[in-house]
């Protein structure tokens, strides 16, 4: 099987970021936590009494300051607009308790309180951050949601719930929580938006299949919330099977309802991460990173969809620390929510990103349309795009089906989102495209398809085919050959010597009628009478009088002009300028040696003078005056 | 009735220059027919045109077009320097004594139908042989009787419009389906380099063209006039074809491409390529699968494998059935419609400058019924006016009423020709005038037709 690879590329489709944010690594005096709302790690030196320093990739927020040991540290975390600093300590055989202190320009202030947790006995599994003053506790008895008054040093019960669980998974992208009961058989999702707790459709799984904390996740994708659990097959069983990851929708606003599950076909430790609408199913064993994308075209059987990986499983680029190479897939690495990857020994945060081009890096030739789909749905995926299109051109010999079909896949986005905008249009404001379960990164018009690709290749060997296959895709999704299109269209099809493809193709409707692509016609016409033809059917289709009749004074054609003209009617035969109409006449007249042609035309100006002003004689604007001579001469003559 | 069959008296191919001294008259000419006549009768009839072709050129520098005598009607055509075609048709006359056993008056043939007869058997030979002059000598008599006597025993021209105006029925095809069939060309022929494709045609009718106007036309009848109905029938008959003919087959040559021996058979034929400026020699191959045909032409200076022909119909077949398929159901559906519309109007229509012919006469399916529609006369009126293209010049009307209450409209404008076919006892010019444009207008959408 012959692959497909695009020039100038790495074979890695994802790296972390190009330099890593250094803190001090985990060590006996040294506690690291992170912080997955704001993306910060937290460094306590002796239990901050020798400084707590907060690193994050926003520099405005990176922050150190000292403060008292009180006991070892659980949690650590600032709230969204870093004004209070939330501290959860291990207190053994005491009220679940949480400690607050204000901030100002990132420096502590000496305003400190505390709040204990309404249930007796309960233990504090966590707690985070909604909003800002905003806090909610976690515990295995249930969520209890609070509004810190900051300058009261008060906290205020918003509402709290009941639930007995284990321990809970939080995405900070949705406030979504995953409390897990009943040994991680129930999980029970819960939405903490607009300043209340709301309970989400409980999952259910099998009673003998519970799940593990370190398989559970919740994850923001496609503008839903999933639950993204690692299901590893029994471990009893002769043979074991490959893991699969199974997501499962929370929240879908947008026409996700169906679990999907994605087939790694690997088995041992994984973790995931959500970049660019792609889950990325990290492996540790084999240092691979697979890549799957929900959105693509799946069958839905069961309520399930599956996939697999969209190009084979390959390792993230090597990262660099400084000069010095970092170990990938180490075992120190801990992973967050969305695409945070922290090493504790290295004392290195980093994120991961993807690089839209290495998915061009080798891809078999009968998968290039599905590539070309997936970067259709990446944000970075268009300049990738184009460099895929304008080599499938230049090697459109080997390449041409996959081309068309990828020609295709780029319409069928733009239908999309064509219809999608009409809908709107008409619908007024009642439709919200938020809501819609399609998002669309890139589209790519038929002027930049023009302007990015087609356009250098006008001199290919196979550009004639590659035009009739792009305009055939136009046609296929129902889209018009626009300008930019027809116009490309129309110069490769004549400099290449394909004329006559290029009036079966006109003849057959293919490319939509329109005044400037009438007039290209019509500067063929003179080496081609057929192209001209066609130009004055399209002029009459489009209804251009104006333009007709101007070409028919161009062919020395003034009777018909006029005709043309008086056919029209109103202000097109009315405004006509006399002068210029006589002047062609006196021309045919004299070439053909016909004076009736010109007096035919004089009397019919002389009958339109007297209609628009009662008088059959020519204004002295109008500049008529040889004419009128040159009428009398005829009539003398005769 | 214009009928060939009977009226055609002799039909002739000569070159004074070949035969220059007396005794060698025979020489001269290339081709009788019909063969049963006497050399010495040949020699009379070419003879006289000869002299009446000599005689003329003293007065004009356009060669002689036609020579009229009381019985016979002779039409000149001289294709290429010195070789003249000689088309002979018998005039109705009447003599006293005729008329008193009931023979009846018969009618007058157009000379230029008979002109492009002629005209259209001389740009049949030289598709296949090639220009008369770069025959050698010795060979040109054979080639021109094997040639010209199964071509003129199989000419059957009926009373038809369609043989009044030689056009080329194109198949209606919406844009999608017309797509499918150009992007299998492409792929065919950039996967397969040495064959171009110059022609795909469904049932009869033309759906993609490669070539010039002219030999277009030429290539286009040689298919639905000689090799698809013998073709059609060998189907019909189910020989032993039949079972591959869903993957379809090479139909020229005849046989097939079976093994090596069969590229020896391939047909030569010389042609001009669309936007090309020069004609070629080159092989030619006929694809055929449901009523989809496919012609191919290879440069005669290729070397060619029985390989490339094996795989040139594992690939051809399978596509090519889809499509024709896809084409089949889009028939169905605009017969269906057609059928819903049916209307009684008459016209024909002709754009010489894609040679498209239309016609609600004569439906091109419905070929192997002979139109009666049409009356000898009315045909006549419009071979007249189609011939005659300087009294419509570029544009203009012409309304011509016969006996039998027939009205004949005829319309030229930017390059086309629109006919009428009125049959109405009490109308006024302007009525009939009036409903031309109504006809045109609802047949014609889309068109520009210059305001009368």
């Amino acid at each position: 099987m012959s692959h497909f690879s695009l020039k100038d590329t790495e074979e890695y489709y994802l790296a972390l970021s190009d330099q890593p944010k250094k803190f001090d690594a985990d060590s006996p005096v040294t506690n690291v936590f992170f912080d997955d709302t704001n993306g910060e790690v937290f460094t306590v030196r002796s239990g901050g009494v020798t400084g707590v320093t907060v690193n994050g990739m926003d520099e405005s927020k990176c922050t150190s300051f000292r403060m008292e040991d009180r006991g070892p540290i659980i949690s650590i975390k600032f709230s969204p607009d870093h004004k209070i600093l939330a501290i959860q300590r291990n207190h053994d055989n005491q009220n679940a308790i949480v400690e607050f202190v204000n901030f100002q320009d990132l420096a502590p202030t000496n305003i400190e309180y505390c709040h204990t947790c309404k249930w007796k006995n309960a233990k504090i599994l966590g707690f985070v951050w909604p909003k800002v003053n905003e806090i909610a506790f976690i515990t295995d008895h249930g969520i209890e949601l609070l509004q810190v008054l900051p300058e009261k040093k008060q906290l205020k019960n918003l509402k709290s719930t009941s639930f007995s669980g284990a321990w809970f998974s939080w995405c900070s992208q949705s406030n979504t929580v995953l409390l897990a009961g009943n040994n991680g058989v129930l999980l029970q999702p819960f939405s903490l938006n607009n300043s209340t707790i709301t309970k989400l459709q409980k999952l259910e799984l099998e009673a003998s299949k519970p799940v593990m904390e370190r398989d559970v996740c919740v994850i923001r994708l496609c503008d839903a919330t999933w639950c993204a659990i690692f299901r590893h097959s029994v471990s009893t069983a002769s043979s074991p099977g490959p893991t699969e990851v199974w997501l499962m929708p929370l929240s879908s606003p947008n026409g996700y309802h169906h679990t999907h599950v994605l087939k790694t076909g690997l088995v041992g430790r994984f973790a995931v991460h959500v970049v660019d609408e792609l889950i990325v199913v990290h492996h540790q064993s084999s240092k691979t990173s697979q890549l799957f994308d929900i959105m693509e075209e799946s069958k839905v059987e069961n309520n399930t969809a599956i996939h697999i990986p969209i190009v084979a499983g390959n390792s993230m680029k090597p990262a660099k620390d400084g000069d010095q190479l970092c170990p990938m897939y180490s075992g120190n690495w801990v992973v967050f929510q969305p695409d945070y990857i922290i090493d504790a020994r290295l004392g290195c945060l980093w994120r991961i990103r993807l690089i839209p081009s290495g998915l061009a890096h080798s891809v078999v030739k009968d998968e290039i349309p599905k590539i070309v789909a997936v970067l259709l749905r990446r944000t970075e995926g268009r300049d990738t795009i184009y460099r895929m299109m304008n080599q499938l051109v230049t090697e459109a010999g080997t390449y041409l089906v996959e081309l068309t079909k990828a020609f295709d896949e780029i319409h069928l986005v733009y239908r999309k989102w064509a219809d999608l905008e009409m809908a709107r249009n008409t619908a007024g404001q009642t439709v919200d495209t938020s809501r819609s379960p399609h998002r669309f990164p890139v589209i790519i018009s038929q002027a930049e398809m023009c302007s990015h690709v087609l356009q250098s290749h006008i001199d290919d060997k196979y550009i004639v085919q590659v035009v009739t296959a792009y305009v055939r895709s136009l046609g296929r999704r129902a889209l018009a050959a626009q300008h930019a299109a027809a116009e490309l269209a129309v110069r490769a099809l004549v400099a290449r010597g394909a004329a006559g493809r290029l009036r079966a193709l006109l003849r057959r409707g293919a490319l939509a009628d329109a005044r400037p692509l009438a007039c290209q016609l019509l500067s063929l016409g003179r080496l081609q009478p057929a192209a001209a033809q066609l130009a004055l059917d399209m002029l009459a289709r489009l209804h251009a009088k104006e333009e007709i009749i101007e070409v028919l004074l161009s062919w020395d054609e003034t009777i018909s002009a006029v005709g043309v003209a008086r056919q029209a009617g109103g202000t097109t035969w009315n405004t006509l300028s006399p002068r210029k109409l006589l002047a062609a006449a006196q021309q045919y007249a004299e070439q053909h040696s016909e004076p009736t042609a010109f007096i035919a035309i004089y009397h019919m100006l002389v009958n339109r003078n007297e209609k628009l002003r009662g008088s059959p004689h020519f204004l002295k604007g109008e500049q008529c005056d040889s004419y009128v001579e040159y009428y009398k001469r005829l009539m003398s003559e005769q | 009735m214009i009928d060939f069959k009977t009226k055609i008296s002799s039909f002739f191919i000569f070159n004074s220059s070949l035969g220059p001294k007396e005794g060698e008259e025979l020489k001269r000419i290339l081709f009788f027919h019909p063969n049963q006549v006497t050399t010495d009768a040949r020699k009379m009839q070419v003879g006289l045109c000869e002299a009446v072709v000599k005689f003329m050129s003293t007065f004009s520098s356009e060669p002689c077009d036609a020579l009229q005598t009381q019985t016979n009607r002779y039409i000149f055509y001289q294709p290429e320097k010195n070789f003249w075609m000689v088309l002979v048709v018998r005039i109705p006359y009447t003599t006293k004594a005729l008329s008193a056993i009931g023979e009846s008056r018969g009618e007058v043939i157009e000379p230029t139908i008979m002109y492009d007869l002629l005209v259209s058997a001389y740009k049949m030979f030289r598709m296949f042989m090639g220009p008369f002059q770069n025959i050698p000598i010795e060979d040109i008599y054979t080639t021109c009787e094997e040639f010209f006597t199964p071509y003129i025993l199989s000419k059957n021209i009926t009373n038809d419009i369609s043989d009044v105006i030689q056009g080329i029925h194109y198949l209606p095809l919406d844009k999608n389906s017309f797509f499918k069939v150009i992007c299998f060309i492409d792929l065919l022929e950039i996967n397969y380099p040495d064959f171009k494709c110059i022609s795909f045609v469904y049932n009869d009718q033309l759906i993609w063209n490669a070539l010039s106007k002219n030999d277009m036309l030429t290539l286009y009848q040689y298919l639905v006039q000689k090799l698809l109905p013998t073709q059609v029938a060998k189907e019909i008959q189910g020989d032993a074809v039949a079972a591959a003919q869903r993957h379809g087959r090479f139909i020229s040559p005849p046989e097939g491409i079976r093994n090596k021996e069969d590229l020896q058979k391939l047909v030569k034929v010389y042609l001009m390529c669309e936007d090309d400026t020069e004609t070629k020699q080159y092989y030619l191959i006929v694809y055929r699968t449901l009523s989809a045909t496919v012609c191919f032409i290879v440069d005669v200076n290729t070397n060619l494998q029985i390989e490339t022909f094996r795989s040139l119909d594992a690939f051809i077949g399978p596509q090519l059935s889809t499509i024709a398929s896809t084409i089949s159901e889009q028939c169905t559906i605009q017969a269906l419609q057609n059928a819903q519309i049916t209307s009684d109007t008459k016209f024909v229509y002709f754009n010489r400058l894609n040679l498209a012919f239309k016609s609600s006469v004569n439906r091109p399916i419905n070929k192997l019924i002979p139109s009666t529609t049409l009356k000898p006369e009315v045909l006549s009126i419009i071979a007249g006016m189609h011939s005659d293209k300087k009294s419509l010049g570029n544009y203009g009307e012409i309304i011509v009423k016969i006996p039998d209450e027939y009205w004949i409209t005829g319309k030229t404008s930017n390059e086309r020709e629109f006919y009428v076919i009125i049959q109405e006892k009490n109308a006024t010019l302007k009525e009939i005038s009036d409903e031309v444009k109504r006809i045109c207008e609802a047949q014609m959408k889309g068109v520009f037709f210059y305001p009368i």
